[in-house]
């Protein structure tokens, strides 16, 4: 019966639209929310009349929304950095965010494995940088404030970005090899 | 028909330039690889690769676009074929013949049938999508404001009416699209709508981001929650060429799929879908031994892959005449053009004779690429199915972050991105379709800039802008489909539908 729970919460929506609108040249806005509120009315009681046996139960997974939407809010919170009314945060760049991106959402399975999680974190970011900075251009902040500013102009950012990357595939390699090669050969 | 052979040359000479046969290439591969793939769908795929188009020609970024779509089906059916489980939507009733087939061990003589049946559809579907669409758009530049209205009109409410599920969810779903496009700036006096005083609703949602949320993000939500099952795939393919007697066999087959799948690719709705059932109980009904069917008949193969292929094309024929997408995919590709300057409608084949016709010309060498190139490569097509979902999520959330970023670089579009896509997982559980939102937001504009030039045109009378006849004739159509499917009978044959 969750689920007429859930036809009321659309109703609602489409309802509280409906007496929003009326300001500017909103008329059609407002004749769209009344047949949408009037829709979601006919769905309630729709919603209703329903034997208990057709109603579904709905069962919502928490976590992985949860952990998915963390991911991507961390994502757009240190790409650039920025005033955000209550916090402000620093910018990080792909550098630090990409691989946290990756981490992090890959938890959103209960089957997460954090070893194979942490390998793939640096080497989708090398392989990012590689195709969108280097090949495509996609302008994209991909270091810290700090760390750009201590890069000296005779290098340019441009080098520095592939040394990044290159640097990250061996870090991804370096861990290949330490965390599953290792393990895997004293078992034979 | 000089003429015709005068704008497939332009096109050619659009399309084989190294770059565009790069970008059709890969977006050939990447098309089979998604189709191959069980979880991403094409419509997830374009979603996200979209904001990465951005910075690429139009023609190019099209080209690409529509590679994955019709690539797609071709890797759909490998997976249908080979393992039974339908990659795509398009081919679930590929899995009843093809996978008997392959259980016989003429799995490779299946993914052959399928590829020559869906190269030969592709080819006519080409030809059709070429032949009528300079009529058509010159039909719809005598489209009067009114007109258009009732065009949009008809063209939503068959694609909810086909859509299958329930329409009262579908209509609200198409009804919150069309009033999330009215989010913004008024088009006309610049007053912001909807915007609930802050700024970043003033220049309304992004498609892009929609979709993405919607489709990218909710659908790994979605497969988040089944427990992982990779199917093991035989290696055992066996020839892969036809011989004389299955092409003699499945001829008939693929012709008559051909042409249903073009016709029914026209229609708004899912045509690609739709027309492979319809083409499966089409053979079924008139085969002299319909008992072979679900047994391993070549033609339950042959027919479903070209009509699906064949309307994969041709629903690209309203939104590049018509301005009108027809499914939640063309809404996309409708997107991209609009972001790339390119405004969708009778326009286009005038204006970006290069554009359209080099889109449409690459369909065909796509299709050539797809049979040359695919069947060889279908042993490692089948090793991506074993490549665990685990592994390749992260990464789709990376790239839906990196690619909705690089478009305007406003973190807030990433928000929205997740938010979108938590919404979305929970119209999921709640059973509504989101591609009707996604029309309604693709065409809402329209909708709403033609009502009101209508009705400036007819003074604010109402009834003169609907007398008119072809509108009239237009809203009368729109009646009966919405009709028809409230009608007992029909509708039962809907679910019946669905539940297929």
């Amino acid at each position: 019966m969750v689920f007429v729970a859930a036809l009321i919460w659309f109703g609602a929506i489409g309802l509280r639209v409906g007496e929003l609108v009326n300001f500017g040249p909103g008329a059609l806005p407002r004749v769209l929310a009344l047949i949408l509120g009037a829709a979601g009315l006919g769905m309630f009681l729709h919603g209703l009349v329903q034997r208990e046996q057709e109603a579904e139960p709905l069962v919502l997974a928490v976590r992985p929304p949860a952990i998915l939407g963390i991911a991507i809010f961390l994502f757009a919170l240190f790409i650039r950095g920025g005033d955000y009314g209550i916090v402000s945060t620093p910018r990080l760049g792909l550098m630090v965010v990409g691989p946290l991106t990756v981490f992090v959402a890959g938890f959103a399975t209960p089957e997460a494995r954090p070893r194979e999680l942490i390998v793939m974190a640096f080497g989708l970011t090398a392989a990012v940088l590689l195709v969108f900075t280097d090949l495509l251009g996609v302008p994209l902040p991909v270091f810290p404030t700090r760390l750009e500013d201590a890069i000296p102009p005779s290098f340019g950012t441009d080098a520095a970005v592939r040394a990044l990357y290159i640097v990250y595939a061996c870090v991804t390699a370096g861990l290949y090899t330490w965390l599953f090669d290792v393990p895997g050969r004293r078992r034979d | 028909m000089t003429e015709l052979i005068d704008h497939l040359a332009l096109g050619f000479s659009v399309v084989l330039s190294f770059e565009n046969v790069m970008l059709c290439l890969v977006g050939c591969l990447v098309g089979t690889m998604i189709g191959v793939l069980p979880g991403i769908g094409p419509l997830a795929t374009i979603a996200i690769l979209l904001p990465i188009t951005y910075n690429a020609e139009p023609i190019g970024s099209l080209i690409m676009l529509a590679g994955i779509y019709y690539g797609s089906q071709y890797g759909g059916s490998t997976t249908a074929i080979l393992v039974n489980m339908p990659g795509e939507s398009s081919s679930v009733v590929t899995t009843l013949d093809g996978h008997a087939m392959a259980r016989e061990g003429r799995a490779g003589k299946a993914l052959g049938i399928a590829a020559i049946g869906s190269f030969i559809a592709g080819t006519f579907a080409t030809l059709v999508v070429a032949a009528i669409a300079v009529p058509l758009a010159d039909l719809a530049l005598s489209f009067t404001a009114g007109n258009y209205f009732a065009v949009m009109v008809l063209g939503l409410s068959l694609a909810i009416v086909l859509a299958g599920g329930s329409l009262l969810k579908a209509f609200c779903m198409l009804l919150i699209g069309v009033t999330m496009a009215l989010v913004g700036a008024d088009p006309i006096t610049a007053i912001p709508r909807l915007t609930f005083g802050t700024n970043v609703l003033y220049d309304g949602f992004g498609i892009a981001i929609v979709a993405m949320g919607l489709f990218g993000i909710a659908e790994i939500l979605r497969n988040l929650e089944n427990p992982e099952q990779r199917p093991f795939a035989g290696d055992v393919v066996g020839g892969l060429l036809p011989d004389r007697n299955d092409m003699r066999e499945s001829a008939g087959s693929i012709g008559r799929g051909s042409i249903l799948g073009a016709v029914v690719g026209i229609i708004p709705g899912n045509g690609a879908t739709l027309s492979s059932f319809a083409s499966y109980v089409l053979e079924k009904r008139i085969s002299r031994h319909p008992e072979r069917f679900g047994k391993g008949a070549i033609q339950g193969v042959a027919g479903p892959e070209s009509a699906n292929n064949a309307a994969a094309q041709t629903t690209f024929v309203p939104l590049l005449t018509l301005g009108l997408p027809s499914t939640a995919t063309m809404a996309l590709v409708g997107g991209a053009m609009t972001l790339h300057g390119v405004v969708p409608g009778p326009q286009v084949i005038d204006l970006h004779p290069d554009l359209f016709w080099g889109v449409v010309t690459s369909m065909w060498i796509g299709n050539l690429m797809l049979v040359i190139i695919n069947l060889p490569l279908i042993g490692i097509w089948v090793r991506f199915l074993k490549v665990p979902y685990r592994l390749l999520f992260p990464m789709i959330v990376l790239l839906c972050c990196i690619g909705i970023y690089s478009v305007n670089s406003r973190p807030a579009d990433v928000m929205q991105v997740a938010m979108f896509g938590i919404l979305g997982y929970a119209l999921f559980k709640l059973k509504f379709e989101p591609a009707p939102l996604l029309l309604g937001l693709v065409l809402g504009g329209m909708l709403e800039d033609n009502l009101r030039r209508g009705l400036i045109l007819s003074r604010g009378d109402v009834w003169l802008f609907v007398s008119e006849p072809r509108t009239l004739a237009l809203l009368a159509l729109t009646v009966v489909v919405v009709g028809s499917a409230l009608v007992p009978t029909l509708s039962r044959r809907r679910q019946f539908l669905v539940e297929d």
